[in-house]
């Protein structure tokens, strides 16, 4: 167990006095699964090497345990080791080793294929008897799950002498207990438990993990490490937990769970991106962390959660640094399930729920929209409508139409489920684990027909061990399929869900007009207003398309350990993606604006791409004294390539012009002209070649002191600036091992703080940044006087299209923390705290340059942003009596995004335009002294009230007025500057969509089978900005927020009056919303039968019941307060229409055989 | 207990040894970090071949197509809204940029402080494409179009340069592709750049390298005759705004220059104004149960072209720039009349402008759409989805450029009206519009020869008259006359045969600053914003105060520091 840095531990039965020396793999592999341990299996047959003259057994022993896996267990009492031994081995195995040191007085018993109990042949373990009234008990001690538990410890209470050691089949035997007594076991890993013996011969024990163990590895870059020792700040969720979450994304279920760790959905759309923040946002550029499976760049989100062990999240860059030039924006590990050695285990989960939208927005009814037009009017200077002169309002029977867009949009009964099946198991030789997962999820809008996620994953890991100690092979191999399709749910002009909120209330989801036969009523001809269209039916009717993407993954490594402390690793890993994608466009017709008439059209794309890394480590341990230190060098190299192809054809065949036939091969035009096209081309290549290293030391666990370094080389950079250089150091300390700390053990068990510092870097931009491209594409200008794509494509030109810029390098975060990790009140409540400052700098921006260079910018290095945090989490565990036991965990982190320096002249990098409606001007920017992404826009100071104060209102020249004729009901914009103007000077930041401060917590209680859990989080400090009305339409329609408007002296001091123009919707405080939510992410109540049904194969039986997105406590008005959407990367919170997260209901079985 | 003994450490050497072996077995990896781009050539391998010479000049001319194609206040546009002959117009509840133009004055609108960015940019593109090919000149191993390339894509850096200097007065000028912060140049130099690429043009582009006779794969070229004609309005307009000779550029030569190009005879006047005129030249009747069109337009690269910009219908949202963006904004807005398409109701015409047309003069109605006369404000839903939605309606459009919209029969056998570019590439009414926009008629020509002092002067501006006063049968109008040659005459005559092509405000300008800001001011003019009553009134102090110059985009003088200066007035 060298490989993974656990070492042997002493521990104290206290009311014996003894020691009891106890090696843990056994329990190490049951118990803290997430590790990535191939566990070697030692026969008895496992020869050794050892020449030892004159030592003290105890020497012996120990070397054979750290050169082996035999692990041996006595009762100090009892057994001698102070006799000195010699022995001269070159090929003997334990037994006869064994039986030449051990002498005459003791013996020993192998009670697992490598524990090893030495035992006094004197007194036996029955140990002393001294009482009359006594019985034997014997039983059985298991873990949670049902896993026989060897090596527990098994003292009777009070009782110095008399204990035991649970076999390798978990059975203990204890005689001569007295009937009143009562047992405690205890087990490294397990919280200990008090069992009185009431007269009972058969007791037998369930032991409850440690939830969190200062013990646990945590997976750290190339390698695990103690979490005691670790010397950075990083965060751990496992697998199990992530499970019990049931979403299809794992990172949607680490929400909440690792403070600093900002995550939010993008969109609700099944199979949506998730927006991932690491520490605050720390670029203009791609933030997203890097995350490795296993080792190797994959994509998480595909991942079937079941087959996660543990997600271990990077934060700090020291952690990162041994990653790199891709690790500026965090790094994300993760691990996937191994198998153990033991006899086979299956699991089967599944669960099928409902989904529907937890909160919807209204929209005015006829009725009310009727009146706000009128009013429109009326304020605009003309009469109101005539509504009884129109026509296409009213329905067959003279109803006026109602239509409620957004509920017909959303579909309440939207399937979700998922079934998993797994079996792992192994032998002393090889370990494996197989898992099968399926997915499905509809979309809450638009339904399964146009809205849905489907995937299939296939994942297998195996480990071998070869030539016994000496080398060791495994392999991963993961198959994902996922298939999708969806609405629309970008900025305004590419969002399905945006026309529902701009339709009037007035026209009908249905008709019979429709001249292509669908259903769905076509406003063309609406005497109300022909432009509109119909959201509902162009989003069913020209919604199809569909992505199908497959996975295929894998890698396979060889360990050879040549001495016992040196590990050789060589793992090779690959990626190999394809996907395919098809859409059809019908012929549809829905307002004068909406509508295909000539032809119908499909068009076709696949690609696939290949990457793959060659890794290779070296790693060796070192103990000098009390002086441990371990050292890696390793290289790393990558490769990736390949290639699209599209086609795309027109004018289907009658008979094959449906979705269903919409292929290439149906198409019939013959010009470019009518839709005919083709395009093909190899994906950039990237190569990267890597070297880095990793020096650690501690002396008696208690002063860590870690340093790495990497020297990343890449493609993307021009030859004098390939390699980048990231260093970090880290230092740690263990309070609570020191001396001084002795009186306080009763009550603070661990105390550690430790500091880091580092650099990592960011590489991701496209290749060939530092050169001029001439760009030949869509360069044309026809000549001659003929028309047409055909008639142009022999006049190409070609120009550069970017300023070369040589120079370009690296993205570089430098980041600091100091951290603190406690463990108090016996380990019930843990403590982790940290402080950092993280700023990173040279930004590989496009940095905007004048307009006269004339072409596109270069990427530069310049900008920089500085980010300061606070991170503190907090768990509780405990159990009152034997049977209810409960966790409270709970986290919060708070961050300050302040950017430092933006490299361009004005400081300033522009946010896009037109992005609120039609013709919206600039509303964020990333600025010097602002953060990044900030709201920039009007304040605003209530209603101008009645005519006497528009006309006063500028009367000292001081205070602007933007509207050309302002009247009461219009808007009163503040002039920052008071120079009599309102224009952009008088812009100010108004908040950002990023949250100061982010917190989760979750309550689990078990109780007799019964299990209940609650996870929550919340953000706080973030701001939305809500545009769902196109303000240039004047018939678009209004949420009933307008119902508040301005209509009269007094009526509002905030919502202007309704008008048929814009400009009181210029951007100000008006678009923006507090935005603080807590949203209950799940709340679970489940069963375990096992009990019940009392039989032996079954290890588990749950049934549960859960409900996701259960409650969100929030101010915000819209649909969802949780929004990443930002049309940029590096801003968040705009609701333009943002398609919600479900509110699931759903019910699941997990199995355990 | 874990110390190493002397035979593991030979072992561990060695071990180490292989371990740095393979460590370093990608150290000679340079080369694998070489990767280059199979579809991209770079600026390293470019520029080498007359081909890529071609390649590059077709992209200096994609270059000056951008400056409309890529959207934005366009230069045209502009002109004719700072124009004497239209207002802002577009739609009621737009921003008022357009108004906030027409007006010359910013405080209509004051957070339109960047309205002619993309038309800035889109220009520097363009000059910057000129400058590569310019630069790189030398590097290209030559075979026969050397002259020709390089006078063609000197003559685009000029009438880039022209435009510019023109509309913005105080450029800074770039004839290296250079990415630099630089001041405002003296608009001399600005000129002195276009004088002599001009005459470089006309010196390098044989007089026969793009014969009429094949306009048909030719059209769209710069000519020995473009540059010639180009280089006469630059001067009138040098000489006129400036009050000030240029320097090696003599007013006879430029005269010569128009001459030569008259006497070359590849150019002359088509007989009919209208037909000049895709939308004037084109009228639909009923047939039976559909409709016929009777189209007389005398196409694009006509005997009387003698530059046009080029546009195609294949703009896309891909990146294909190649239409007119800006004629959707001079449509009638939001309303199709065949033939007549949908656009953003901009530029409405100044109705005072056409009293200026004679009777028999077929150029108003040419020009002009008289929304009542020709039987629109009549239609369906105009009220509602057009004048209501129209800001500063004068019941009057554009007909010179104008989207285009037909008759057409669907599947079912019904008659409707569409837009014209539906079914053509995009078919996006808004991008896929292609009307060519003549830089240059041979008109022109021959008034600024008449204007220059020709010794036919009489002959060339009675020419141009006569042909407006015939009728679509080839009768002369009873009203016609003859007319002396004077600066007023000629000045006159080009108003009423150049209006709305972009011409006139630069006439004006040219003029002098006093005479174009009591041409263009107007006071409580009646106009209909939204159907209700309104007023326009541009005051001349205002055109003055800003020198006839137009804003320059705001965020690019941020972005220089303040190195770039704001114009007067703005």
């Amino acid at each position: 167990m060298k490989k993974t840095n656990v070492h042997h531990r002493k521990f104290k039965l206290l009311y014996v006095g003894k020691i009891i020396r106890v090696m843990k793999i056994t329990a190490f592999l049951l118990l803290i699964a997430f590790v990535q341990v191939s566990a070697k299996s030692y026969s008895q047959m496992t020869k050794l090497k050892l020449n030892y003259h004159n030592v003290r057994l105890s020497v012996l022993l120990d070397d054979i345990e750290k050169s082996s896996d035999y692990r041996f267990f006595y009762d100090s009492r009892a057994v001698d080791l102070s006799t000195t031994v010699s022995v001269n081995s070159q090929n003997s195995d334990l037994k006869e080793i064994l039986d030449q040191v051990l002498g005459s007085s003791l013996t020993y018993e192998m009670v697992n294929n490598n524990i090893i109990v030495i035992k006094s042949k004197k007194t036996d373990i029955e140990g002393v008897s001294v009482f009359q009234q006594s019985l034997s008990v014997s039983g059985r001690v298991t873990d949670s799950s049902g896993q026989v538990l060897p090596g527990v410890t098994v003292v009777v209470k009070g009782i110095a002498v008399q204990g035991t050691i649970t076999g390798a089949n978990g059975e203990y035997l204890l005689t001569n207990v007295p009937s009143d007594a009562t047992l405690q076991f205890s087990f490294i890993g397990m919280k200990n438990q008090e069992v009185p013996v009431l007269n009972r011969s058969r007791i037998d024990v369930k032991l409850a993990e440690e939830t969190i163990g200062i013990e646990e590895v945590v997976a750290i870059g190339y390698g695990v490490q103690k979490k005691k020792l670790v010397t950075g700040a990083t965060g751990q969720v496992k697998g199990d937990d992530i499970v019990k979450m049931n979403t299809t994304n794992p990172l949607q279920a680490m929400q909440g769970q690792t403070p600093g760790v900002s995550i939010s959905s993008t969109s609700g759309q099944p199979g949506s991106d998730m927006k991932v923040t690491i520490r605050g946002l720390g670029t203009v550029g791609s933030s997203s962390p890097l995350y490795l499976i296993d080792g190797i760049g994959g994509d998480i989100s595909t991942l079937n959660p079941a087959d996660i062990e543990s997600i271990d999240v990077l934060k700090d860059a020291a952690s990162a640094a041994i990653y790199g030039a891709q690790a500026a924006n965090g790094v994300v590990l993760i691990t996937t399930k191994k198998g153990k050695e033991g006899k086979a285990k299956i699991s089967f989960d599944a669960y099928y729920g409902v989904q529907s939208v937890a909160h919807t927005v209204k929209l005015l009814d006829a009725e009310q929209y009727k009146v706000i037009m009128d009013e429109q009017e009326v304020n605009s200077g003309n009469a109101p409508y005539d509504w009884g002169s129109l026509t296409s309002i009213y329905d067959k029977d003279g109803n006026l139409n109602n239509t409620d867009w957004i509920d017909t949009m959303l579909d309440d009964n939207a399937a979700t489920e998922s079934y998993a099946f797994g079996v792992s198991g192994g032998s002393s030789v090889s370990t494996y684990a197989v898992s099968l997962g399926y997915m499905n999820q509809e979309g809450v809008v638009g339904g399964k027909d146009v809205s849905y996620y489907e995937r299939y994953n296939f994942r297998t890991n195996a480990d071998q061990t070869l030539f016994k100690d000496i080398l060791k092979t495994g392999e991963q191999v993961s198959f994902v399929y996922k298939q999708n399709n969806g609405i629309q749910v970008g900025n305004q002009y590419n969002n399905s869900l945006r026309s529902a909120f701009n339709s009037s209330p007035l026209t009908p989801v249905y008709s019979d007009n429709n001249p292509y036969g669908t259903p769905y009523n076509d406003t063309s001809n609406s005497d109300w207003n022909n432009t509109e269209g119909n959201p509902y039916g162009l989003m069913m009717t020209n919604n199809n398309n569909e992505n199908k993407n497959a996975t295929f993954s894998g890698n396979v490594y060889a360990e050879l350990q040549p001495l016992r402390n040196l590990k050789i690793k060589t793992v090779f890993g690959s990626v190999y993606g394809s996907s395919e994608y098809r859409s059809f466009t019908p012929l549809y017709h829905f307002s004068i604006y909406s509508y295909n008439d000539t032809r119908t059209s499909v068009s076709q794309n696949m690609s696939h791409s290949l990457s793959m890394t060659w890794t290779n480590t070296a790693s060796y341990d070192y103990t000098l004294n009390d002086h441990v230190f371990n050292a890696l060098i390793g290289m790393e190299a990558y490769r990736y390539s390949g290639t699209y192809v599209s086609a795309s054809q027109a004018d289907l065949k009658e008979g094959f012009d449906d979705w269903e036939h919409a292929w290439v091969n149906n198409g019939t035009v013959s010009s470019t002209d009518d839709g005919l096209g083709a395009s093909g081309y190899p994906y950039d290549k990237g190569r990267s070649v890597s070297y880095f290293g990793r020096l650690g030391w501690n002396w008696k666990e208690t002063y860590m002191v870690n340093a790495t370094l990497r020297a990343d080389g890449s493609s993307k950079f021009a030859r004098e600036n390939r390699f980048g250089y990231f260093p970090s150091v880290s230092a740690g300390w263990n309070i609570s091992n020191e001396n001084f700390m002795k009186n306080t053990r009763n009550w603070l068990s661990f105390l550690k703080i430790r500091a880091s510092w580092g650099q990592v870097g960011n590489q991701n931009i496209d290749n060939y940044q530092y050169l001029a491209p001439i760009k030949n594409s869509t360069t044309y200008y026809l000549f001659g006087t003929t028309s047409g794509s055909d008639a142009q494509s022999s006049y190409w030109g070609a120009y550069p299209s970017r300023l070369a810029n040589e120079d370009v390098s690296w993205e570089t975060s430098e980041q600091t923390d100091i951290g603190l990790d406690a463990r108090l009140l016996h380990g019930r409540l843990g403590l982790n705290a940290d402080f950092y400052i993280k700023e990173t700098k040279d930004w590989l921006v496009k940095a905007p340059i004048l307009a006269t260079a004339g072409t596109g910018a270069p990427y530069i290095n310049g900008g920089s942003v500085k980010n300061t945090g606070f991170e503190l989490a907090l768990d509780w565990n405990d159990n009152i009596g034997k049977d209810f036991s409960y966790s409270i965990g709970v986290n919060g982190a708070y961050n300050k995004n302040k950017v430092g320096e933006i490299p361009t002249d004005d400081g300033i990098i522009h946010g896009s335009t037109n992005q609120l409606y039609d013709n919206s001007t600039e509303f964020y920017r990333a600025e010097n002294g602002h953060p990044i992404g900030y709201f920039w826009g009007y304040q605003t100071d209530g209603i101008f009230q009645n005519k006497e104060q528009v006309a006063s209102w500028n009367a000292d020249d001081k205070h602007g007025i933007l509207q050309a004729d302002a009247q009461p009901g219009d808007v009163i914009y503040v002039d920052q500057d008071h120079n009599g103007t309102i224009d952009d000077n008088d812009k100010i930041d108004l908040g950002n969509g990023m949250p100061d401060f982010t917190y989760g917590f979750n309550i689990s209680v078990d109780y007799k089978g019964f299990d209940f859990s609650l996870n929550a989080n919340g953000m706080a400090g973030n701001k939305i900005v809500q545009s769902y009305r196109a303000q240039t339409n004047i018939y678009s329609n209004y949420t009933t927020a307008i119902l508040e408007r301005w209509h009269g002296e007094g009526t509002s001091n905030r919502m202007p009056r309704v008008t048929r123009t814009n400009y009181n919707w210029q951007f100000s405080d008006l678009f923006i919303h507090d935005a603080d939510f807590l949203r209950i992410s799940t709340i679970t109540l489940g069963y375990d039968f096992v009990k019940l049904i009392n039989c032996r194969v079954i290890g588990k039986a749950r049934l549960y019941a859960q409900v996701q997105n259960a409650f969100t406590f929030t101010k915000y008005d819209g649909m969802d307060p949780e929004i990443g959407y930002g049309t940029d990367s590096w801003v968040s919170g705009v609701d333009v229409g943002y398609y919600p997260r479900p509110h699931t209901i759903l019910f699941g079985v997990n199995i355990e055989l | 207990m874990n110390n190493i003994k002397p035979k593991d450490m030979n072992k561990l050497k060695n071990i180490l040894t292989l371990g740095l072996s393979v460590l370093l077995l990608f150290s000679c990896s340079e080369n694998f970090l070489d990767v280059e781009s199979k579809t991209e050539s770079n600026t390293e391998t470019f520029y080498k071949t007359e081909k890529d010479a071609w390649r590059a000049l077709i992209g200096c001319y994609d270059g000056w197509q951008c400056t409309v194609s890529n959207g934005g206040f366009a230069f045209y546009v502009a002109s004719e809204v700072m124009s004497d002959e239209c207002f802002g117009g577009v739609g009621h509840a737009d921003g008022y940029g357009y108004q906030a133009v027409d007006r010359f004055d910013i405080s209509i609108s004051p957070s339109d402080l960047n309205m002619f960015e993309t038309t800035w940019s889109s220009y520097y593109a363009g000059v910057y494409r000129c400058n590569e090919l310019i630069a790189h000149e030398e590097q290209v191993e030559w075979e026969s179009s050397h002259a020709l390339y390089m006078g063609e894509c000197r003559a685009i850096r000029a009438i880039l340069y022209f435009d510019m200097v023109r509309f913005w007065g105080n450029i800074p000028l770039f004839t290296e592709p250079v990415n630099e912060n630089k001041e405002q140049s003296d608009p001399k130099e600005v000129y002195k750049v276009i004088f002599d690429d001009l005459q470089y043009a006309v010196d390098s582009i044989p007089s026969d390298a793009y014969p009429k006779s094949d306009a048909a794969n030719n059209d769209g070229h710069i000519t020995q005759a473009a540059a010639k004609a180009l280089m006469a309005r630059a001067y009138l307009y040098y000489t006129g705004y400036y009050g000030e000779e240029p320097e090696g550029v003599s007013k006879a030569g430029v005269l010569q220059g128009l001459e030569d190009v008259i006497a070359f005879g590849e150019y002359s006047l088509i007989p009919q104004f209208k037909n000049l005129w895709p939308a004037a030249s084109s009228s639909w009747s009923k047939e039976g149960s559909g409709y016929v069109q009777t189209n007389t337009y005398a196409g694009d690269g006509n005997a009387e072209t003698v530059l046009a910009q080029k546009f195609n219908y294949t703009q896309d949202y891909n990146g294909n720039n190649d239409g007119n963006e800006w004629l959707v904004m001079m449509g009638i807005r939001s309303f199709v009349a065949v033939p007549y398409g949908y656009g953003w109701g901009a530029c409405t015409v100044n109705p005072e402008i056409l009293k200026n047309f004679g009777t028999g003069d077929t150029r108003e109605s040419a020009s002009v759409v008289d929304l009542e006369g020709e039987g629109i404000t009549a239609m369906d839903g105009f009220d509602k989805n057009s004048k209501l939605q129209q800001r500063e309606y004068t019941g009057y459009t554009v007909k010179k450029y104008t989207p285009m919209a037909e008759w057409r029969k669907d599947d079912d056998g019904n008659w409707s009206q569409v837009n014209a570019v539906v079914g053509l590439g995009e078919g996006d009414f808004q991008t896929s519009q292609y009307q060519n926009f003549v830089v240059m008629r041979y008109a022109d020509v021959l008034l600024m020869a008449a204007e220059l002092g020709s010794s036919n002067a009489k002959k060339y501006l009675n020419d141009v008259r006569r042909r407006a006063y015939t009728d679509a049968e080839g009768n002369l109008s009873s009203s016609y006359s003859e007319i002396e040659a004077t600066k007023e005459n000629i000045l006159k005559e080009r108003m009423l045969e150049f209006a709305f092509e972009g011409q006139r405000y630069w006439d004006l300008l040219r003029q002098g600053i006093d005479v174009a800001a009591n041409a263009i001011a107007i006071s409580n003019y009646s106009v209909l914003n939204g159907g209700n009553a309104g007023t326009v009134t541009i005051t001349a102090s205002k055109v003055k105060e800003t020198e006839g110059l137009s804003q320059i985009p705001n965020n690019q003088i941020t972005l220089s520091d303040y190195v770039l200066k704001q114009n007067t007035g703005w």
